[in-house]
């Protein structure tokens, strides 16, 4: 609007005229800044910055008690601890497909919902889950527990050697 | 114009940045970068560094849900060095949170391990406060209508500042560690122990009720008390029960130190309705055996010289709390009877009978009956039955202010300082309509035998009967302000003339029902439901110390006739006969069996 009087004037001194400028360049920055951090604002909202359920960085205890060769599921954190010799990973149990809890097998997990199938790495080998199944981010905290980050994937096939 | 606009948009324009930047700007997230930056310089490999450059600001927060309601506790986001042992010699936020022997945590291999894993605890369930706050104001509680702030630790702006010192310390948190460790002997909450033996010794427990520890009915059940209620409050209810609610009938008991109150608040703070570990049967042990040997087990029974008895019982008189609701000497409660010439009043085996059970020897007494021990119970009465100093009273007027005036008012009016306490209440004095209808004889009688089943003792042994008519001349101009007139005496039948049998009581029954239970109650225990806006109540007719202490003929004069000065009508006017109130008669006789005992057994 500011600019439209501007031009409509035409005739004003060259001062009266860059005063105007900088006045409506002022009023268009606020306007649009405001605007934009509204924007801004309004997007953060929509992501939720904490979550109620249980957290996904927690401690699942020592490294003593999943001596080597422990393949075992934790039914609470849908995650499955895989310890070989000194390396240690954390798979997701959770069916890639429609989120059914997926159970330990010989040959790798199963689920019993839709009959997906994985092998011990979590690749698909049969059924229809899309993805093969996730690999968590694990870490020893300086308390000397292990930590498993759920909101962390890493490539299937990294351990933490402990 | 143009230049307003400009400046007025520009202005938005910062208002919106500052917004913003306190909505997305926290203090956590300064402080969890802080310890990043710290474990990085402490990191001891590259995967560690790398591990910790990767992780942003977050909210971190443990769900748990063992203890009662879901707890959700997002401290861990401003104290995330919490769990972190390196961070022991660091300021708060970023202090690693301290190991001890005591809580259970054992060192192995140089390794501290926590027996309580904030994993599986949390931080309120010891702690209190407000789990989910993310500013330190509210995640402390300290936001005055938080119910549970920061135990032992955070103060409310509202608290009263005298109060403050003794409401912080580490001792409180032992209220939350008894939640579960409720064994009476656990090691860990010693101040939890000594508020619960302060309970029972100050006779907390005569009445108030705790689910499973006692069962009085006088004061408020305190089995939520710590759950319903902030530190500050139980204290100052116990500091000065009339400066929190200035109706309340609870004594201030002078005996009881801070750090005794302290303690007490410390065990009160620790009862939250059902804890963790109690069993069913800890909530019903008290039903099962009346809380006797409950109670003698914290309070300490003194073992009782038969040589020493009565000096003894004053000890223990004074021990146990006792001068909070009576009155010995200087020493004055305010909410019971004078004790300091007991021995004139009572005999011992009214005492005796009072002490185990109060209502025994007063059908409404408020008094509770407190479990001490047989022998200590035998001592009290040697004490009080001792106590036989006659008082010296120059005037009518002194014998009033020290024998009456704490019942029956320095007005006169039965409304004296521990009147609200009595039931029967005392005697208004200045409703002459009452007093100029009574005989002398009557009305002296009241004063040297006393009343049955009421708080009036007999005070013959105190006033001789030309000093009790000197007294009631007192009362008559001092308060009656009516001369005395003698009462013409009534047309009363000598002796009941219906005879005693089920159908004369059954004929009463139904006349009572009809005529008396609107005020006397339909089970003649005086709370009919006109009861509730006369003054003095309605008699009690269960109460069988006055029923067998009184005459037919004062019955009948009292019915046919009125009780003059009371809402009590005269009944000749509404129609009962001789024989109408002959059937009430009896049937108020069947209604009360002859009692044992009496503050005159002897005499009736």
């Amino acid at each position: 609007m500011a600019v439209n009087l501007k031009r409509s004037s035409g005739g004003g001194t060259q001062v009266a005229v860059s005063r105007r400028r900088m006045l409506a360049w002022i009023t268009g920055t606020g306007l649009v800044g405001s605007g934009v951090l509204s924007a801004v604002s309004n997007f953060v909202f929509i992501k939720p910055r904490a979550t109620y359920g249980q957290p996904q960085r927690f401690s699942i205890g020592k490294p003593e008690d999943f001596p080597p060769g422990t393949r075992i599921a934790l039914e609470t954190r849908r995650i499955c601890v895989v310890r070989e010799g000194n390396r240690l990973a954390a798979l997701s149990t959770t069916c890639t497909h429609l989120g059914c809890i997926v159970g330990l097998a010989d040959t790798g997990f199963a689920c019993p919902c839709h009959g997906s199938r994985f092998d011990a790495d979590g690749t698909v080998t049969g059924g229809p889950a899309p993805r093969p199944l996730p690999w968590f981010k694990v870490t020893l905290a300086p308390n000397g527990e292990i930590e498993v980050d759920k909101d962390t994937e890493i490539t299937p096939g990294s351990y933490l050697t402990l | 114009m143009r230049f307003a606009l400009a400046v007025g948009t520009f202005l938005i324009l910062v208002i919106h940045g500052v917004i913003l930047y306190h909505q997305f700007s926290h203090k956590w997230e300064a402080h969890q970068i802080a310890y990043f930056n710290q474990a990085k310089a402490m990191a001891k490999g590259d995967a560690e560094r790398a591990a910790l450059e990767a992780r942003s600001p977050r909210i971190e927060q443990t769900v748990v849900a063992d203890f009662g309601e879901t707890r959700v506790d997002r401290c861990t986001t401003c104290h995330i060095a919490s769990d972190d042992p390196r961070f022991s010699t660091y300021q708060q936020p970023l202090k690693t949170h301290p190991y001890s022997l005591a809580m259970g945590d054992v060192q192995k291999n140089g390794r501290w391990e926590r027996r309580h894993k904030f994993s599986e605890f949390g931080c309120t369930v010891c702690h209190d406060g407000q789990g989910r706050g993310l500013s330190p104001k509210d995640a402390h509680g300290e936001d005055e209508y938080w119910p549970d702030p920061l135990l032992g630790a955070a103060v409310q702006e509202n608290w009263r500042k005298e109060f403050v010192p003794m409401l912080k310390g580490k001792e409180f948190l032992e209220a939350n560690c008894a939640q579960c460790h409720t064994s009476p002997g656990f090691a860990g909450t010693p101040t939890v122990r000594r508020g619960m033996d302060l309970y029972y010794a100050s006779n907390c427990y005569g009445c108030h009720r705790i689910e499973g520890l006692s069962d009085g009915t006088i004061g408020p059940d305190l089995t939520e008390v710590g759950r319903k209620f902030k530190v500050d409050y139980i204290y100052a209810r116990i500091k000065d029960p009339k400066s929190v609610l200035a109706t309340s009938i609870m004594p201030k008991f002078n005996m009881l130190t801070d750090q005794d109150i302290r303690a007490l608040v410390i065990f009160l703070k620790s009862r939250k309705g059902k804890n963790f570990s109690e069993t069913e049967m800890d909530r019903y042990r008290l039903r099962a055996t009346g809380g006797a040997e409950l109670v003698q087990a914290h309070i300490k029974p003194v073992q009782i010289n038969p040589a020493q008895m009565a000096r003894q019982g004053e000890q223990l008189v004074l021990d146990r709390a006792c001068t909070a609701c009576h009155k010995l000497g200087a020493k004055d409660g305010a909410v019971a009877p004078d004790l300091t010439f007991e021995g004139l009043l009572k005999d011992p085996a009214w005492l005796d009978a009072h002490f185990r059970n109060p209502r025994s020897t007063m059908p409404d007494s408020i008094m509770p009956a407190f479990r001490f021990t047989e022998p200590e119970f035998k001592a009290m009465t040697a004490y009080l039955s001792g106590l036989k100093t006659v008082p010296a009273l120059p005037s009518p007027e002194a014998a009033y202010k020290a024998l009456c005036l704490r019942c029956h008012g320095d007005k006169g009016n039965g409304q004296g300082p521990i009147a609200e306490h009595l039931d029967p209440s005392p005697r208004d004095f200045t409703k002459a309509a009452f007093m100029n209808s009574k005989p002398m004889d009557r009305l002296v009688a009241s004063v040297r035998k006393g009343v049955e089943g009421t708080s009036m003792p007999a005070w013959e042994r105190i006033l001789d009967d030309r000093q009790a008519k000197a007294l009631l001349d007192y009362i008559q101009t001092a308060f009656v302000k009516e001369p005395r007139q003698e009462p013409k005496p009534r047309n009363l039948p000598a002796a009941n003339p219906v005879a005693s049998s089920p159908e004369s009581i059954a004929r009463g029954e139904a006349t009572f029902v009809n005529r008396c239970a609107g005020c006397h109650g339909r089970k003649g225990d005086g709370k009919g439901p006109n009861s509730l806006d006369i003054l003095p109540k309605p008699r009690n007719l269960r109460n069988a110390f006055f029923l067998s202490s009184v005459s037919d003929a004062r019955l009948f004069d009292s019915i046919l006739y009125g009780v003059q000065g009371t809402a009590m009508p005269s009944w000749i006017d509404y129609g009962l006969s001789n024989n109408d109130v002959g059937d009430l008669v009896n049937f108020l006789r069947n209604l009360n069996p002859k009692p044992k005992g009496g503050q005159n057994a002897g005499t009736i």
